[in-house]
């Protein structure tokens, strides 16, 4: 059985009179240390998925298990990115990345706490940086932080829910090769799950890649393994056949939910044009154009 | 330089105008004191701020300094009740349903009303005046740190949740920072509460201070007293409306 295992997971979220289906009958089945991304339009329901996997959300039917274990609240192995960062605005870099190590491990002496904190600084850039507040750094550097402090906890799970969507594209281009570089340092394997809108993204971090149909009653769908060698760079992925392949087969997968057009997609030429393929409404339908 | 030189020369002016208009007032009403004769008959207090010559007949300063004392323990009972209630009105839906009412009924009422009930429980001025204070300057504690505490952004408990912090740990490390600057903003109100309350309570109980000075000195009908009095009064409330602003804009740009 792999190691994360969502089973049947349904969530509504109800307002008044007003009941939204956004989660409907989704399964997700995660190998331990598999790194795995789930690909779909913005607001079809990824960030709730994330949320459920986290913990944050319990859903209304279904199950997540982890280890053969099933899941009531936060699991203890996870750690999570958010899209936002989320750091804590009154400790600096280092506090913030301590207080996740305080929290994984109590029993560690102040000391060994620190310096685990600060190690995981390091390893991201951010050594110098450690004794500034997150309103002193960059969108690119807090993310760093952010990354830092999930891995600072040594989790066996990593939840990243668009980590790199707030980011220009060239620091999101540097991050995205740094969380690569992150994902095979590390000692044991991380088993990790990616939300992103990012077609480009997914392809240069990702082993697996599941669709997401668009919300509501939003689904997984079949997951599109990746088997290009690492590392993998962001030029390589442009002329890989393999890799166009893919981006042709999630684009057009996806595109056949797009409601707001009765269009076909025209069948696509390998990748080239399509490199940054966010996948908007708006681009899918630029694309049909 | 020129901003500068405004910002000092139109304050003063305004100050003057209202000196002026005060003494032009003081011709017609006839036991008004003019603003000369209520220097002439108070600089004593004045250029000895720090004499004690009897039990009320003490200097400025040291009047001001039995009222603030008193204001500082009776506003620091108010925020050490305001606080926690704050934190739990906030926190908790439950609690919130059940004392937001009686909160909202106790808030308005003067404290006027609250010194006499004190003076019956607690039989003495000293311990009924600071009742008084506490309970009538914690209002604004409780209602901003509710508010802080219900403001906190969900990102900021999703952290507390996905680290898995204790319970402690969240209370410390993330509700109290997150609503700090919430519970400053309400500290400063309560203590201009408090000391709009110091000269009332003072004033029914005759203890020695500035509100008990200006009332024995109205009854000695020495009028000029009562200015000096009342300009003191306000002096040492916009110095610690001041120092209180300065907190909180300290505690802000550190956020």
């Amino acid at each position: 059985m792999a190691y994360l295992e969502v089973r049947d997971v349904s969530k509504n979220f109800s307002s008044g009179r007003t009941n939204r289906e956004v989660l409907k009958s989704v399964n997700l089945s995660v190998e331990e240390g598999q790194f795995v991304s789930i690909v779909g339009f913005t607001g079809s329901g990824k960030t709730t998925l994330i949320n459920i996997l986290a913990g944050l959300h319990t859903p209304d039917s279904g199950t997540v298990e982890i280890g053969g274990q099933q899941v009531r609240g936060i699991p203890a192995q996870a750690a999570v990115v958010f899209q936002n960062y989320s750091l804590l605005p009154w400790f600096s870099a280092l506090e913030n990345v301590r207080l996740a190590v305080e929290a994984a491990f109590p029993s560690w002496n102040r000391e060994k706490q620190l310096s685990q904190a600060k190690r995981y600084l390091e390893t991201v850039g951010l050594g110098s940086a450690a004794n500034r507040r997150p309103s002193q750094l960059s969108g690119g550097m807090r993310q760093r932080v952010a990354i830092a402090r999930a891995f600072a906890s040594e989790p066996a799970l990593l939840f990243l829910d668009e980590p790199f969507s707030a980011l220009d594209a060239l620091t999101r281009a540097n991050l995205q090769q740094e969380l690569a570089r992150l994902c095979s340092e590390v000692e044991r394997p991380v088993t990790t799950v990616m939300i992103t809108n990012n077609l480009d993204e997914a392809l240069l971090l990702s082993d697996q890649i599941i669709p997401m149909t668009r919300g509501p009653r939003a689904t997984l769908s079949t997951p599109i393994n990746v088997s290009i060698p690492r590392p993998r760079t962001e030029s390589q992925l442009l002329h890989d056949d393999n890799a166009a392949h893919i981006r042709s087969t999630v684009v057009e997968f996806l595109a056949d939910f797009v409601h707001t057009t009765p269009l076909k997609p025209a069948p696509l030429v390998k990748g080239a044009h399509l490199s940054r393929t966010a996948l908007t409404d708006k681009t899918i339908l630029e694309e049909q154009a | 330089m020129r901003s500068r030189v405004v910002s000092i020369v139109l304050p003063v002016c305004g100050a003057l105008l209202v000196v002026g208009l005060w003494a032009a007032v003081s011709t017609q009403v006839h036991d008004l004191p003019s603003p000369l004769r209520t220097w002439t008959e108070s600089k004593v207090y004045i250029l000895q701020p720090l004499e004690k010559r009897g039990e009320m007949d003490q200097g400025i300063l040291l009047l001001a300094y039995y009222s603030l004392w008193r204001v500082a323990k009776g506003f620091l009972l108010g925020i050490l009740i305001g606080t926690p209630l704050g934190f739990m009105l906030g926190l908790s839906r439950t609690f919130h349903r059940m004392f937001d009412p009686i909160v909202q009924v106790l808030r308005p009422i003067s404290p006027l009303a609250w010194l006499p009930l004190g003076l019956i429980v607690f039989q003495k001025s000293e311990p009924a005046a600071l009742f008084t204070i506490a309970l009538c300057s914690m209002w604004p504690t409780v209602i901003n740190t509710m508010s802080g505490v219900r403001s906190i952004p969900q990102e900021y408990r999703n952290v507390a949740r996905v680290l898995r912090l204790s319970r402690f740990q969240t209370f410390s490390k993330v509700l109290v920072p997150a609503t700090l600057p919430y519970m400053f903003t309400g500290y400063r109100l309560s203590l201009g509460i408090a000391w709009l309350v110091i000269v009332a309570s003072e004033m029914l109980t005759g203890t020695p201070g500035i509100g008990g000075f200006l009332w024995q000195e109205y009854n000695s009908l020495i009028y000029a007293h009562i200015v000096l009095c009342i300009l003191t009064i306000g002096i040492v409330g916009f110095l610690l409306d001041r120092m209180m602003g300065f907190v909180e804009l300290k505690l802000q740009r550190s956020n």
